[in-house]
């Protein structure tokens, strides 16, 4: 009797793991898109924050990504090649990012990625990224230890990984840019440094430090703030009794706009001059007319002047995405280009058609594509930065941002 | 759960079904339905292939389809039981027609779900083709059935929770007949396969309405196997073999790896050594949390020590101290200074009341981070690199196994991920170990002791001072041991991973939830709770912008109506109902109250 | 040259603030002994509705009436969801272990913070609170601006009225026999659920009025500025001893000194120079409670009393 009762019991948890395990292999299988009839279908993975606060930035870079695939669809850019995106949320935490690279990498059809946003999880993708010889493309990472390894500063540059690319301009570039801006056009001699200690301030305060003093600027004081903090009074007082001309702020908008406020309101008519992470309309709305005066550098010409860039905006609007491109829409749409270019000259290498493992010879060609791209020219030098080193400074007039200087930096 | 819970008799009286059907006729229409449910998984739902899981094809069921399947087979299955079918009947001692009920509705629960789903996605009701149309029909046809057999259960009467308590409590277990210790041994091992299987699939679901469907249908299986009365019997055999099924247990988790062949292999090892070090890090909370009572809202913040000692030991360029210890050496390392932080923490604090240890964690976990990214050779001396962390961690490679590249195991390839996978079990072995050793030692009731009554513990002659800061201490030695993983999983670390409440886990408050969730004060209350947690913030990322706030009210709810968890440790469960005993409304009775304590 | 007495202003401007808030953990952990996690987010919604107000007055209304019904504003919002939280998520727990009411109360404080930031328009990032017209005032070298002159009206105000209630009233009498033995203070017939409800409440409204403070002082809001500023608080409530009124309001100002001092002159301490920076403020705010607790864990104005736990 009791005997029986297992002998069901066996042959219906047997049918149980049978069903399962099929289950499993089904819905695998209907996940990789393999090849169809006539074109080859390839995805451009996208990893961003698409949740929570910095989802503004990273729905901006979703869409742009979907812009560039659909423009190379319509042109037929790759002939016998369509592209599909394929977004992961990573939510800003690395621990998403390397579970999301794994999920990339596992999927064959992926061709190449464009993200993250964040520097941290950047270091947890790039190596697995790097074992599947797939290339990452990020449009904002700006620490330079991600191509040039952790030894750039004492000048023994080594690249850690092939498999990595950027868009964005370093911190190495941005920060002794603002120095030559605020030491030649501006004559300002004496600075006091701020940063908020997370991995874009404290890079783009030390490189401008380097370079400030390097042209005979001194530095008269300098103060690091938690990012998120509110209370800035004894930094200010610190600035204040230093005697510094002006304050350069290593950071983003939400922590340099109460400074600058506090700065004022304290009775230091100082101005402030931040990177690309203060370049927003944001700052100005938060620090309300304390802002006149503040500067601000962003890389890559500004959007009137360049015609590619227009043509970007316009068919961003055209799109009908319900966000806007945000901060990293340009950098994401010539990150995602890079790719799809990357993929033409494999494809017309191999006589018009995608070679059966992609990967590798995409990462190769990555390093000769060449275009005219929204942000200017993209091209990547030996250790895969942006080859394009042209930046604008912004200037804070009756509270709207202007163009004061655009150049290119040469150091 | 309620083994040991007498329901008052005047409560006992079994209500009418809901729905007046003569028995046998009640039978042929949930059978009818439960049958037609399983076979309409085979027919096509929608017109459109958009919707994930491809549901056009008919004859072969794909995706939500299968859940549907395995619902309606299960009612089926309970259904013979209770019909009395030879060779079934011994499967459901606590009553086979509620258990029918409640599998019913979660079969109905899933597939309505996938309906709506469709709908929803594609936009309208049109989308659902006949057989769609079949499974919703079928479905509901099986809950009509299934209200009109003849309850079962005991019922007590003015309880809050009402409507969800139709199917009734199990009732009282009659003592099972041992069965042959080889059929035992087969049982376990069916057991913890079938476990296996759940988990691997539940992990490999590779989108969220499948993983979605299949909660569902879970919820309610689990729910109904509770009330049949299997996971009673079960849980009975299993204490009988306690050695087999954990040595079982961790055996069938390793296999994990190999029972995964699809592409996606890699990122679910990456998934489960990511759940592996959450759950052996919340099982180490649980130490301070559900055997000692204390409240630690920082519990992060010694992972964190561990990854960054192991880190700085790792040889990884760039980092303070140019040493590569070997990796026994480096877990070691993390694990005693991790410990010793905590006993700088616990000192202080742990002499004064107990409470203040909340608040003091929740800042140490807030000051680790800025500390952490204040040392980067301007801010304070280079000792962590500051906020860009420290990169490049070199994989390990102990005895000659280098854990970064794939191997070869016969058929098996297993990568990366798996082979720290593999590693990661070995330390929740550990860790497990620990636990289990500790609070069934003279340490552990003393734990259990001040817990419930410090003064009287005291009184006792046990130091409470001294057992709290060990519980402390030995929770944050855990926490540095997973941490020397954590970061050689990851590659690289950075102080932003280290927050009170952060968009993934491990978090302080996330590890707080598996623990309170699954069960405080048991070993595999936090490892389940723990899965289950990391698994719906992985899979249903679309929740993810309210996740926090669904997080916030779950803690709340838990400890209003649930503070013993979804694996509750028995004793634990009757001090957190003591106040509801003492008003007499349910309960032990009192006999076994001082049988307890 | 650092501008010491600047300094000094600016650390008991802001320590102010944090003794308002300390005051609402230090009233209902002497009653009900109970760590209310939520209470900086208490503080945080209180600064939420008064900026409600603000936008519902139109931009219009002169400053001398706003404020007022901003404060009133506040002080609502705040003690509506104090007095909610009490009943609903902390009241059922009365007599269960002490852990249960802990973990609630941190589930309070993210649900809480989670419903601002997703549900509050546009308070995903940090919204613009109004300022006050007039000034800065030099007084002596040192630079006061007109909402510092707010918070310190505030404090001095709140501490005068909560010192006369709890010491002259009925109510304020039953709260101290409350905080004194619960079971003997009901025997005499307090209702001690009310005298709870009311210490929540009278918490909740300074909560409110330092709300107002904060986003006057520094012209914005943000969801999560409840969370650590919270933190601080309570530790200052510990320093002045817990259930001490004035303590809290000594513990808050010693802490404010602590942040803004060290931010400044651990430089001058030899081999101590890269530790002194506002980042690392809030560590030595750590430090200070870890050494009060070590050193005198009754607090610089507790009597030392037997932990009823």
């Amino acid at each position: 009797m009791r005997n029986r009762s297992l002998l069901v019991l066996t042959a219906i948890a047997a049918t149980g793991t049978l069903t399962l395990t099929a289950c499993g292999s089904r819905a695998s299988n209907s996940g990789s898109g393999g090849s169809s009839s006539g074109s080859t279908t390839v995805t451009i993975g996208v990893d961003a924050p698409l949740t929570g606060s910095l989802s503004a930035l990273g729905i901006g870079i979703q869409n742009s990504v979907d812009l560039a695939i659909k423009t190379a669809n319509k042109n037929n850019e790759v002939p016998g090649v369509t592209f599909k995106i394929e977004a992961l949320d990573d939510k800003a935490a690395p621990q998403q990012g390397s579970l999301n690279a794994t999920q990339l990498v596992g999927d064959s059809s992926v061709i190449g990625v464009v993200g993250p946003l964040n520097s941290g999880v950047a270091l947890t993708m790039q190596k697995t990224f790097n074992n599947a010889n797939l290339v990452e493309v990020s449009p904002a990472n700006t620490n330079p230890a991600l191509t040039q390894g952790p030894n750039w500063q004492t000048g023994t540059k080594a690249r850690p990984f092939a498999s990595y690319f950027r868009t964005a301009t370093t911190d190495a570039i941005q920060g002794p840019f603002a120095a030559q801006f605020a030491f030649s056009t501006l004559g300002k001699k004496k600075v006091f440094l701020v940063d908020n200690k997370d991995a874009y301030g404290v890079g783009l305060v030390g490189t401008f430090k380097d370079e400030f003093t390097k042209l005979g600027g001194t530095v008269a004081g300098q103060d690091h703030v938690t990012s998120g903090a509110s209370d800035f009074s004894s930094t200010v007082n610190a600035i204040k009794s230093s005697g510094a001309d002006f304050v350069y702020f290593g950071g983003e908008y939400p922590d340099a706009a109460p400074l600058t406020k506090q700065l004022k309101a304290g009775g230091a008519n100082i101005p402030v001059i931040g990177g690309d992470g203060n370049y927003d309309p944001t700052y100005i709305k938060l620090a309300g007319t304390a802002a006149n005066g503040d500067f601000a550098t962003s890389v890559g010409a500004p959007v009137e002047s360049l015609p590619s860039a227009q043509t970007f905006v316009t068919n961003y609007k055209a799109g009908g995405y319900s966000q806007a491109y945000g901060a990293y829409g340009g950098y994401s749409y010539d990150s995602a280009w890079a790719i799809i270019e990357a993929v033409k000259a494999v494809v017309s290498a191999n006589n018009g058609k995608l070679p059966s493992n992609p990967r590798q010879a995409v990462e190769k060609a990555m390093s000769n594509v060449n275009f005219s791209g929204v942000t200017g020219t993209v091209s990547f030098d030996q250790y895969g930065d942006a080859t394009n080193k042209q930046l604008t400074v912004y200037g804070v007039k009756n509270g709207v941002w202007t163009t004061i200087k655009t150049g290119t930096f040469s150091g | 759960m309620t083994d040991t819970l007498q329901i008052r008799p005047e409560a006992a009286a079994a209500p009418k079904p809901a729905i007046p059907l003569p028995t046998a006729a009640a039978r042929a229409v949930t059978a009818a339905g439960a049958v037609l449910t399983a076979a309409s998984a085979f027919l096509s739902w929608t017109y459109s292939s958009q919707f994930p899981g491809d549901l056009t094809l008919s004859g072969y069921p794909g995706g939500l389809q299968w859940i549907t399947f395995t619902g309606g087979l299960l009612t089926l299955v309970y259904l013979l039981v209770g019909y009395g079918t030879p060779g079934l009947r011994g499967l459901a001692p606590g009553g086979a027609e509620g258990t029918t009920v409640i599998l019913a509705v979660g079969a109905a629960a899933s597939t309505w779900f996938t309906l709506i789903a469709i709908s929803v996605e594609l936009g309208g009701l049109a989308n659902l083709t006949t057989g769609g149309w079949v499974a919703g029909i079928a479905s509901l046809l099986a809950v009509v059935g299934a209200l009109g057999l003849p309850r079962d259960g005991q019922h007590p009467q003015g309880h809050r929770l009402g409507a969800l308590l139709y199917p009734g409590k199990r009732p009282e277990l009659a003592p099972a007949k041992r069965l042959a210790p080889a059929f035992e041994v087969g049982i376990v091992l069916l057991t913890l396969a079938a476990a296996l299987g759940v988990f691997a699939y539940g992990v490999d679901t590779s989108y969220a309405e499948l993983f979605a469907g299949f909660l569902i249908l879970a919820g309610f299986a689990a729910w109904a196997l509770n009330r049949s009365g299997d996971f009673a019997r079960l849980g009975e055999i299993m204490q009988r073999h306690r050695v087999l099924a954990t040595v079982g247990a961790f055996v069938a988790a390793g296999l994990f790896p190999f029972t995964q062949t699809s592409s996606n292999a890699e990122a679910n090892a990456n998934l489960g050594v990511s759940i592996l070090i959450f759950a052996a890090t919340a099982l180490g909370l649980n130490i301070v949390v559900g055997l000692a009572g204390l409240l630690d809202l920082g519990y992060v913040a010694f992972l964190g020590v561990g990854a960054y000692t192991a880190a700085l030991v790792s040889g990884a360029a760039g980092t303070a101290f140019n040493v590569q210890f070997p990796f026994w050496a480096a877990a070691l390392l993390g694990a005693v200074v991790s410990g010793i932080f905590g006993v700088l923490l616990g000192a202080p604090t742990l002499r004064v009341r107990g409470d203040y240890l909340a608040i003091v964690t929740l800042g140490f976990g807030e000051i680790f981070r800025i500390v952490v990214q204040n040392l980067d050779g301007t801010s304070g001396p280079n000792v962590t690199n500051g906020a860009i962390g420290i990169s490049n961690v070199p994989d390990l490679n102990i005895f000659g196994f280098d854990f970064g590249s794939a191997h070869s195991f016969g058929p098996f390839d297993i990568g990366r991920f798996a082979n720290y996978f593999e590693l990661m079990l070995i330390f929740t072995a550990i860790i497990v170990l620990v636990f289990a050793r500790s609070a069934n030692s003279r340490i552990g009731r003393a734990w259990v002791a001040i817990r419930e009554d410090e003064t009287a513990a005291t009184a006792m002659g046990i130091n409470g001072f001294r057992f709290k800061l060990l519980a402390f201490a030995l929770g944050a030695t855990l926490a540095g041991l997973a941490g020397t993983v954590f970061v050689h999983v990851n590659y690289s670390i950075v102080p932003d991973t280290f927050q009170f409440a952060g968009p993934t886990p491990p978090n302080s408050a996330f590890l707080l939830a598996a623990v309170v969730i699954g069960g405080m004060g048991t070993v595999s209350g936090p490892l389940v709770g723990a899965s289950l947690f990391f698994l719906l913030q992985a899979k249903l990322s679309f929740l993810h912008d309210y996740q926090l706030l669904l997080f916030g009210i779950t803690l709340i709810l838990f400890m209003r109506f649930r503070p013993e968890g979804i694996i509750p440790n028995r004793r634990r469960q009757l001090e957190f109902h003591e106040s509801q005993t003492e008003d007499g409304q349910e309960g032990p009775t009192p006999e076994l109250r001082t049988a307890e304590a | 040259m650092h501008e010491l007495p600047q300094n000094l202003v600016n650390g008991l401007l802001l320590g102010a603030t944090y003794g308002l808030i300390a005051v609402g953990y230090t009233i209902v952990y002497g009653i009900v002994q109970l760590i209310n996690f939520a209470h900086g987010e208490i503080f945080m919604t209180g600064a939420f509705g008064a900026l409600s107000v603000y936008l519902g007055l139109g931009s219009g209304t002169s400053m001398w009436i706003a404020i007022p019904l901003m404060l009133l504003g506040a002080i609502v919002t705040s003690t509506v969801i104090a007095v909610l939280t009490e009943r609903l998520a902390y009241r059922p727990l009365r007599n269960a272990p002490r852990l249960a009411p802990l973990i609630t109360a941190i589930g309070v404080s993210i649900t809480l913070q989670q419903l601002v930031w997703g549900f509050y328009p546009s308070a995903k990032s940090p919204r613009v609170f109004p300022s006050l017209p007039g000034g800065p005032f030099h007084v002596g070298g040192v630079l006061i601006q007109s909402a510092d002159i707010f918070v310190v009206v505030a404090a001095v105000l709140s501490t005068l009225f909560l010192a006369y209630f709890v010491r002259t009233t009925r109510t304020g009498r039953a709260m101290q026999a409350t905080a004194q033995d619960p079971d003997t203070a009901k025997l005499m017939g307090i209702n001690t659920d009310r005298v709870i409800v009311i210490a929540f409440a009278l918490g909740a409204g300074f909560a409110g009025i330092a709300g107002v403070a904060w986003g006057l002082r520094y012209g914005e809001i943000k969801f999560d500025m409840g969370f650590l500023t919270g933190l601080y608080a309570f530790t200052a409530a510990v320093l002045g001893g817990i259930g001490n009124i004035y303590g809290a309001m000594l513990g808050g100002l010693v802490l404010g000194l602590v942040q803004n001092l060290t931010a400044i002159y651990i430089a001058d301490i030899p081999g101590m120079s890269q530790f002194s920076s506002q980042s690392w403020s809030s560590v030595w705010a750590f430090v200070i409670l870890i050494l009060v607790l070590m050193v005198r864990p009754q607090g610089l104005l507790g009597e030392r009393v037997a932990d009823r736990a």
